[in-house]
């Protein structure tokens, strides 16, 4: 592992991203929330603080995690297909520097698109004088490390996949794994030892992005931060699963013929 | 000490989208020497672009052995002395020639200042200093394969590959680049580059070696194969058996004939029988051999 190389392909990643103006869609997509919660005060806001908060982290979830998949999906195939992936490894890099590389750059763009959302969506509130406490802190840290988890998820698939197929796929992980996880939950509970197994065997396969989305306790303006053992865990996850995913690409980057 | 570059036995093998498996390099071996500057010529499809990245580590071969300076070939610690232009240049459309080269520097291990000045000079003198700062997508092709010339020369390093390095640059380019190249090995690198301009090969290679359809053909020191290639005319008045020396006589005017020979030496016996029967020796004329007759003669024969 080379640490140096990183950086650079990170930043390339960003710069490329600035200049193709990727982040004017976040930039819509701030405005449209800050449009919905002035549709809100307009026909009064009082009562809706729970519903408000409510909205907003469902939209930045949503939007967040629609930038990750599209951002992560074409980096590796966007180097084959352009051919830019030949200087690049002819420098003395390894594969897997290159996969860490480009995967900082589609979490550093994920990371500021997410932000800049928050951002926005914070001054909305904040004009109609809603409250923010420390989980609201804690869900926008849990978040990020999450969007870590469905970046390195959409660009290892997008190794296995076309970019479109990959797209497709991360998208029904991502929003759907909650569902997916409570049905095989469900169904372990009427198999045997060995079908116990195959299900847990799938569930942990399974990116569980809900566990980093505390949303639904953030808006209530008394819950209780999450305590830091929780946060520390989900990052501990997000880690794991994220080099586990890596280390899935890089079985069949390393070897592809470019 | 080890050849700069060092393939024994290679075999490479593609899966077409069908299934079919192509061979794409057959038994290959050569050397290149540190400090040669080889061209490596075929026709298309003859397994040039295979070899060059099985070097790079950019496809494995099914067997045999590549090393770069006694590294094997396609590790990082190969790589670490190559600089390498590949055939299509392609580069970050949203950056600038500064950034592109910039990022390479740094992945090549070089950073600061220095990084700066060299990419700024290299700019320079590949004549593209003043569009250092403009977006990659707006430069020409020319201008592109120079950014990518510039990119295989970051770090000056000991061994350059270069896949179609002429490509898309104009004469003046060409020139500056063959004159550019020459520097480099009068420096100490060594240059191994696959080219269809035969007369860029003619120019700047010490050797060539020759590939068709996957297989090694021949190899050649160059100015070796421009006197096998040379070829001799004498002009004589006089009727003079030539027999056994050539085969190879047009009647120019009436007691004027010319005469071709393969060799020097034949045309230096055919000037004394011309002399010993009494005729005169009007012109002797020395001319080059056609690179493109060799090339296509060859393929042909090895087809």
């Amino acid at each position: 592992m080379k640490f140096t190389a990183y950086k650079p392909l990170a930043r390339s990643v960003l710069l490329e991203s600035l200049r193709r103006k990727d982040l004017w869609v976040v930039a819509i997509l701030g405005f449209l929330i800050i449009l919905c919660a002035g549709t809100l005060g307009f026909f009064g806001f009082d009562g809706l603080e729970i519903f408000a908060k409510d909205l907003a982290v469902t939209v930045l979830g949503l939007f967040s995690t629609i930038i990750a998949v599209l951002t992560s999906c074409r980096l590796i195939p966007d180097e084959i297909k352009n051919r830019t992936l030949y200087p690049l490894l002819a420098r003395p890099i390894t594969r897997f520097d290159l996969l860490i590389g480009k995967l900082m750059g589609a979490v550093v763009v994920t990371w500021i698109s997410f932000l800049i959302l928050c951002g926005l969506t914070a001054i909305a509130l904040t004009v109609f004088h809603v409250q923010f406490n420390v989980i609201m802190l804690q869900y926008v840290f849990a978040k990020m490390i999450g969007l870590v988890v469905i970046c390195a998820l959409s660009m290892t698939l997008s190794i296995y996949l076309t970019p479109n197929a990959s797209a497709t796929l991360a998208f029904i992980l991502a929003f759907g794994t909650p569902m997916m996880t409570r049905g095989l939950t469900m169904s372990a509970t009427s198999v045997g030892p060995f079908g116990k197994f195959v299900y847990a065997t799938i569930n942990g396969a399974l990116p569980q992005v809900q566990l980093f989305d505390i949303g639904g306790r953030a808006v209530y303006p008394n819950w209780a931060p999450v305590p830091m053992w929780v946060i520390g865990f989900l990052v501990a996850y997000g880690m794991i699963y994220s080099f586990a995913m890596l280390g899935a690409g890089w079985l069949k980057f390393r070897k592809q013929a470019v | 000490m080890h050849p700069a570059i060092s393939v024994e036995n290679l075999f490479v093998q593609y899966k077409t989208k069908k299934g079919e498996i192509v061979d794409a390099v057959k038994d290959l071996s050569f050397h290149v020497q540190e400090g040669e500057i080889v061209g490596f010529l075929g026709p298309n499809g003859a397994g040039k672009s295979s070899t060059l990245k099985v070097l790079m580590g950019f496809v494995n071969s099914q067997s045999g052995n590549a090393s770069i300076f006694g590294e094997a070939a396609g590790t990082p610690e190969s790589r670490k002395q190559i600089g390498y232009l590949p055939e299509v240049a392609m580069y970050y459309p949203f950056l600038t020639p500064l950034e592109t080269l910039t990022m390479y520097g740094e992945l090549q291990g070089l950073k600061g200042p220095w990084l700066k000045k060299e990419i700024l000079d290299l700019l320079d003198l590949l004549g593209i200093g003043n569009s250092a700062k403009k977006l990659n997508r707006s430069l020409s092709k020319g201008m592109l394969q120079r950014v990518g010339i510039a990119q295989s020369l970051l770090g000056n390093p000991k061994l350059l590959i270069l896949d179609e390095v002429t490509s898309g640059l104009d004469p003046v380019g060409r020139k500056e680049l063959r004159n550019l190249l020459k520097q480099r090995q009068q420096d100490g690198a060594t240059l191994f580059f696959s080219s269809h301009e035969l007369a860029e090969v003619d120019m700047l290679c010490d050797r060539i070696i020759l590939m068709n359809k996957g297989e090694f053909v021949e190899e050649k020191i160059v100015a070796s194969l421009k006197d096998e290639l040379q070829t001799f005319a004498l002009v004589y008045s006089n009727m003079t058996s030539l027999r056994g020396l050539t085969d190879h006589i047009v009647v120019r005017d009436i007691d004027k004939f010319e005469a071709r020979f393969g060799t020097k030496e034949a045309m230096i016996t055919a000037i004394g029988r011309v002399q010993a029967g009494g005729g005169q020796v009007l012109d002797v004329v020395a001319k080059e051999g056609s690179l493109e007759n060799y090339f296509v003669e060859t393929v042909e024969a090895a087809a």
